[in-house]
């Protein structure tokens, strides 16, 4: 729910509760004062029988109007003074109908009367009803005050925030160019300005540290590895080396080989999930695919495998080209390797997709988990089992879908170049 | 032929001495980017090794310097820094080659003495081991005048066994020479390429060069 939605229910509600209160309290205290300004009329009247019976000794005609009711009546139960409110049924206008009424004792000529004086109190209905009229107009106003403001005033007012929210959106720890937020005169925006431009300073400034921590760690590991290595050969040039010694150098010349891919990988893995391989270009799918298919054909033939191809000229990629390379190159070295003898390759290359098939043993585990770092499902002993993390990580980076399916004793590598 | 190393790593810098001097080459090293750039304002040299980062500045402003000063010394960048900003920006500046360590030994060499021919000779340099003899421009094998038909990964296979002469190269750095290290650990394919190589240099009228020594590779020698 948007801020200002949530803000606006409260707000609304909040108005809504109070109007109604109010009109409850305005209409006790208006019905009070009415009711005490009836009283008032009624001890007039009450004064005006009580003048009238002293003067002439005698009580006046009782007065019937639509409003005010007198009645007298001889009585000798003890009558107290009182106001009270009463419905009465009115023929007129057949219904019930509230009036105040007085009555008081009065002696004429030493007859005891109970004199009721009675006044319609229908006004009370009427304030009532106005004071509903009133709310609720009072209501709409508030609306579509609300209205106005949120949609031309607050929009406004979050001007400064909803650009700020766009920067932090497009930011791209990759890239070198700062944030660069626009000045505002809101202290909130100006301290979340503040605060977003520390982070992503810090952000950076972390990641180039990470950067250059990943760079120099590949430096420090591969320079021990290159003086092993180098020290081995010329170890290996020695005469007279005795077998056991010969197996010997052998072994640690391939494990140093070995260390010495895993640390390329990792770094690979390490530079495509930093998205350090910003430099793109229009690559030539196709020819990347002919030169190495040039570069295997050999290694192909020696293993007697049959290669066969559809490729479409001229596909062109936007990317980098040296991740097009080493996607290409894992593809082929991984349908090539875990190839039998007398086995197939079929590579086909649309403007949309490339698929590659081979065969090869069937998986023996859940196929999915050739995509993860370190699962290997094969004897092929120096495998790494980073290859085909490495091909997920490149179609990652530029949205290619990949799919593995094992139909039709084939394994099956497709690679959509538009996921959607 | 004059060599310069390049290398703040004293172990490195004479392994790769003691491998090219075996080539009859003269190797002088440099540890660092004053020496170096001392050496290069005196001395010509046919190929230098360049590490990119030594101490005191930048392999690549070595590079820069030798540029400036129209130098025709072949260069081959020797990294760690397998970054590919090095690389582009090493064969920008005008570098010859790139070769990300850990290398092998056998490779380095293969990498110079192709720099070399390619400065010096204009790539017009032949080969030769006893009666075998390779025009490298040419891309051409021939015995006693007579040519030997090879395919491409046998005639590379051939050159790096003769410019290695006298020397074990392990199977590793066979298959990463012909095929990138992807394939490296596959030697099924190099004994398939061996079996055809030698099959058609002793069809040739050529003793076996190519000695199997055991568990570690090969070596191309008359004895």
């Amino acid at each position: 729910m948007k801020l200002l939605a949530k803000y606006n229910r409260v707000n609304v509600a909040a108005t809504i509760i109070v109007l109604l209160l109010s009109s409850i309290i305005y209409y006790f205290f208006i019905e009070a004062t009415f009711v005490h300004q009836l009283d008032k009329s009624l001890v007039v009247e009450e004064r005006e029988i009580s003048d009238y019976v002293k003067e002439n000794g005698q009580l006046p005609e009782p007065s019937a109007d639509n409003d005010e009711h007198e009645t007298f009546t001889a009585s000798n139960e003890i009558i107290k003074r009182k106001y009270r409110s009463i419905q009465l049924f009115d023929n007129v206008h057949k219904e019930q109908v509230l009036y105040r009424q007085l009555e008081f004792p009065l002696v004429v000529k030493a007859t005891s009367y109970k004199i009721e004086i009675r006044k319609s109190q229908e006004e009370t209905e009427d304030l009532v009803q106005l004071i509903l009229k009133i709310t609720s107009v009072i209501v709409l106003i508030l609306f579509s005050t609300l209205f106005i403001i949120n949609r031309f005033v607050l929009n406004k007012l979050w001007k400064p925030f909803n650009s700020t929210l766009e920067k932090i959106k497009r930011f791209n720890i990759s890239e070198t160019n700062k944030v660069i937020l626009e000045p505002t005169n809101i202290n909130e925006f100006t301290e979340l300005n503040d605060a977003v431009s520390a982070m992503t300073k810090k952000a950076s400034h972390d990641y180039d540290e990470i950067k250059t921590f990943t760079e120099n760690a590949s430096h420090e590991i591969q320079t021990p590895l290159a003086i092993i290595s180098s020290k081995l050969e010329l170890l290996s040039q020695s005469e007279n080396l005795k077998e056991e010694q010969m197996n010997i150098i052998q072994t640690i010349s391939e494990t140093t080989n070995r260390l010495s891919r895993l640390n390329q990988s990792l770094i690979l893995l390490a530079k495509l999930d930093n998205k350090q391989f910003k430099e793109t270009d229009h690559v030539d799918i196709s020819f990347i695919i002919e030169h190495f298919i040039n570069n295997y054909e050999e290694l192909i033939q020696a293993k007697e495998i049959t290669l066969t191809r559809n490729i479409k000229p001229q596909v062109i990629l936007t990317m980098n080209e040296t991740l097009a390379e080493i996607l290409i190159i894992n593809l082929f070295t991984n349908a090539i390797k875990h190839n039998n003898r007398d086995g197939k390759i079929n590579i086909e290359l649309t403007e949309r997709s490339l698929l590659v098939s081979n065969t090869g043993s069937a998986p023996k585990v859940d196929p999915s988990a050739y995509f993860e770092r370190f699962k290997k499902d094969s004897d092929v002993g120096e495998s790494l089992g980073l290859g085909l993390s490495i091909v997920l990580k490149i179609c990652e980076t530029y949205n290619f879908n990949i799919t593995y399916k094992y139909e039709e004793k084939l394994h099956k590598m497709k690679i959509n170049f538009y996921s959607a | 032929m004059k060599i310069l190393i390049v290398e703040d790593e004293t172990e490195l810098s004479d392994s790769i001495a003691t491998y090219l001097k075996g080539e009859d080459y003269v190797c002088e090293t440099a540890q660092d980017f004053n020496k170096a750039l001392s050496k290069i304002e005196v001395f010509d040299y046919d190929c230098i090794l360049l590490d990119i980062t030594i101490p005191g500045g930048s392999g690549l402003d070595i590079l820069k310097e030798l540029k400036a000063n129209n130098k025709m010394d072949g260069v081959l960048i020797i990294s760690a820094k397998n970054s590919l900003d090095d690389k582009i920006a090493g064969l920008t500046l005008g570098a010859d080659d790139y070769l990300a360590k850990p290398f092998h030994l056998s490779e380095l060499s293969a990498r110079v003495a192709a720099i070399i021919r390619r400065k010096k000779f204009h790539g017009n340099d032949l080969v030769t081991f006893e009666n075998l003899t390779i025009d490298t421009k040419a891309k051409l094998v021939s015995v006693q005048n007579k040519t030997l038909d090879l395919t491409r990964k046998e005639y590379e296979l051939l050159l790096y066994f003769m410019i290695n002469k006298n020397r074990v190269i392990s199977k590793n750095a066979i298959a990463e020479h012909l095929w990138g290290d992807e394939m490296e650990g596959n030697y099924d394919f190099i004994y398939t390429h061996i079996k055809n190589l030698r099959k058609k240099l002793s069809d040739a009228g050529n003793a076996d060069y190519i000695k199997s020594v055991y568990g570690m590779g090969y070596k191309f020698s008359v004895a």
